[in-house]
């Protein structure tokens, strides 16, 4: 793309690119420097010492993989279904689940909550998982059907005629054929959820139901708006989601262009 | 039923079981009178198991609910109900009304479109900026590319104490501008109407850049070389292929980007709710989904809530769909 032959062109792009990334890193940077402000470290020792905090982790981390694992099963057979099965009134399906797309969550808030108490599911992991695996399948589909639409059909005709059932096709074909776009879309699925805040806020009450996203509120509480130890728990939450971006990077990036790019 | 295979011996009887493929390695007798390419062919043309099964959790889970839910917003838009009661009175179409009567509406629908504009255009531009230089050997690309997507992966409801720590009247910010002179412009950021806005678009570049970034930067990789090639012996220079060949080459990722925008625009609750704590001083950063919730939990109009729903439901349909199809017409006139 762009070519700069001297080193003072060089040295020029150099600098811009680190002007423009300032911003970027600063938010940051105040974020670890008040987390060590006052007390420095006795600061992230006192947050870790709040009972329960692990009982936030463990809540997200099961709401993230619920959803995840719900979205990816019911995506997977559902872009099957379009794309290699045989469907009447296909596209009217499709868009009836494409419509869904575009869909705040909050628009789902006084509905869901009371069907939520209805069904009893009030507080409960499923009151978050649902709607999240709901709002999240419609994209992981789209992703998906379009991958799918992208292989030839002669892979899967041949399974068929070998007397291969749809369920073996999808066992043995889509499973492993999709894994590409199954990372963009486990990957997708896995940041909406674990950073979700609304459905945690409305439909999970109790102090040991909550999740990560509900920790800087809760230790608002709890240290009567102590900034610095906010900030460490901010710190302590966003490092699992940091760690595993730089463990995963380039299947993050993968995944995220995969849904945009042909 | 797909059949693009063409050229066909003639319909197969459905259901008829003749085995026997070159995949499989098993042969069985061939049917008289048919060549082994025609067989095979007519083979494809055998019908599809069929789908509906497959697609039906998917249906029920996402449709099922989110339908459900729209129809129950639906119903509940027509009341006057506080969400707890047991009675509630139907007004017709009268909280829509009132709705286009009431200020607060109209200033969350402004909030949105400046909100998406200023948010779009940024993003494009600093992202695109970013995916073209990183492509152009700069020294530790691979540090400032997590730098710009670790915002990313970091959940808004996290990152909202920072943010109101960093934009504080005596906060890291205005400290920042003291320490290089220009203390003039310090000023309490989230509190006054004139500026909280503002800053709820700058968190909103600083998490969502990342994205488009990566998105650029994969699409500019895939811009024929030979053209930019071609265009520098021409004697063009950086710019001149930035605006001439790398824009219009990365259009089908921007109009992506557009329709991501314009729908997060509509979603936008996390960071108003949390950093100017629901809507800010005077309704500032009023966003639908703040007013919504606002209606809905803190002041109990439950079925004005709902007439907000749907409203707001409609908005993301229409600009879903114009969206879809400026990009067909794009599409279509390259």
């Amino acid at each position: 793309m762009f070519e700069v032959r001297t080193w003072r062109g060089r040295l020029v792009l150099q600098v811009v690119v680190t002007v423009m990334a300032i911003p970027f890193l600063f938010p940051l940077i105040v974020m670890i420097k008040g987390s060590l402000a006052g007390q420095g470290w006795r600061n992230f020792t006192a947050v870790l010492g709040v009972p329960g905090l692990a009982q936030f982790f463990i809540n997200s981390a099961i709401i993230a993989t619920g959803a995840t694992v719900l979205v990816y099963v019911v995506a997977m057979m559902a872009a099957y279904g379009f794309a290699k099965l045989h469907v009447a009134f296909r596209e009217v399906y499709f868009w009836l689940l494409l419509a869904c797309l575009t869909l705040p969550e909050v628009v789902l808030l006084a509905p869901l909550f009371t069907t939520a108490i209805r069904l009893g599911i009030y507080d409960t992991y499923w009151a978050v998982i649902l709607p999240l695996a709901a709002l999240q399948v419609p994209f992981a589909v789209l992703l998906t059907r379009n991958f799918l639409n992208g292989l030839p059909n002669e892979v899967f005709d041949a399974a068929r005629v070998d007397g291969a059932s749809s369920l073996r096709g999808f066992l043995y074909l889509v499973i492993p054929l999709t894994r590409p776009i199954a990372a963009a879309v486990i990957i997708f699925t896995l940041i909406g959820a674990w950073n979700d805040y609304l459905m945690p806020l409305v439909f999970l009450q109790s102090p040991q139901m909550q999740t990560i996203t509900l920790v800087p509120q809760f230790f608002v509480g709890e240290f009567s708006n102590d900034q610095t130890k906010i900030l460490a728990s901010a710190v302590i939450t966003a490092i699992p989601e940091v760690v595993a971006y730089l463990c995963l990077q380039r299947l993050f990036e993968r995944g995220l262009s995969a849904g945009a790019i042909k | 039923m797909s059949s693009a295979h063409g050229g066909s011996t003639g319909p197969h009887p459905s259901g008829a079981v003749v085995a026997g493929t070159s995949a499989g390695g098993r042969c069985l007798p061939a049917e008289p009178g048919k060549t082994f390419a025609g067989r095979d062919r007519s083979f494809r043309r055998r019908r599809r198991s069929p789908g509906l099964p497959w697609i039906l959790p998917a249906l029920v889970l996402s449709a099922g609910l989110i339908y459900y839910c729209i129809g129950d917003t639906a119903y509940i838009s027509t009341q006057n109900w506080d969400g707890i009661s047991p009675d509630m009175t139907g007004v017709g179409l009268g909280n829509y009304t009132r709705i286009f009567h009431d200020p607060v509406f109209w200033d969350a629908i402004r909030h949105t479109v400046e909100f998406f504009v200023v948010t779009f255009v940024v993003q494009t531009f600093v992202g695109l900026m970013f995916a073209v230089l990183l492509h152009a050997k700069v020294k530790l690309a691979g540090v400032y590319k997590v730098i710009v997507f670790v915002p990313v992966v970091l959940a808004p409801a996290i990152m909202a104490p920072v943010f109101r720590h960093m934009f504080a009247p005596d906060g890291e910010l205005n400290a920042l501008l003291r320490h290089i002179g220009l203390g003039a412009l310090a000023q309490p950021w989230i509190g006054q109407t004139s500026t909280a806005l503002p800053v709820i678009m700058a968190i909103t570049i600083w998490e969502w850049t990342g994205v488009t970034f990566v998105l650029y930067y994969a699409a500019t990789s895939q811009i024929d070389r030979s053209m930019v090639e071609a265009a520098r012996m021409d004697g063009a220079g950086n710019i001149r292929i930035l605006i001439s060949i790398i824009w219009p080459g990365v259009r089908g990722t921007t109009v992506a980007l557009a329709i991501l925008s314009a729908i997060g625009a509509l979603k936008t609750f996390d960071l108003p709710y949390l950093v100017t704590t629901i809507g800010g001083p005077d309704y500032a950063t009023e966003f639908l989904g703040t007013y919504i919730y606002r209606m809905t939990i803190t002041l109990a109009h439950v079925g004005y809530a709902a007439a907000l729903s749907i409203i707001l439901l409609v908005v993301a349909l229409v600009i879903a769909i114009l969206l879809q199809v400026i990009g067909r017409q794009g599409k279509a006139r390259e």
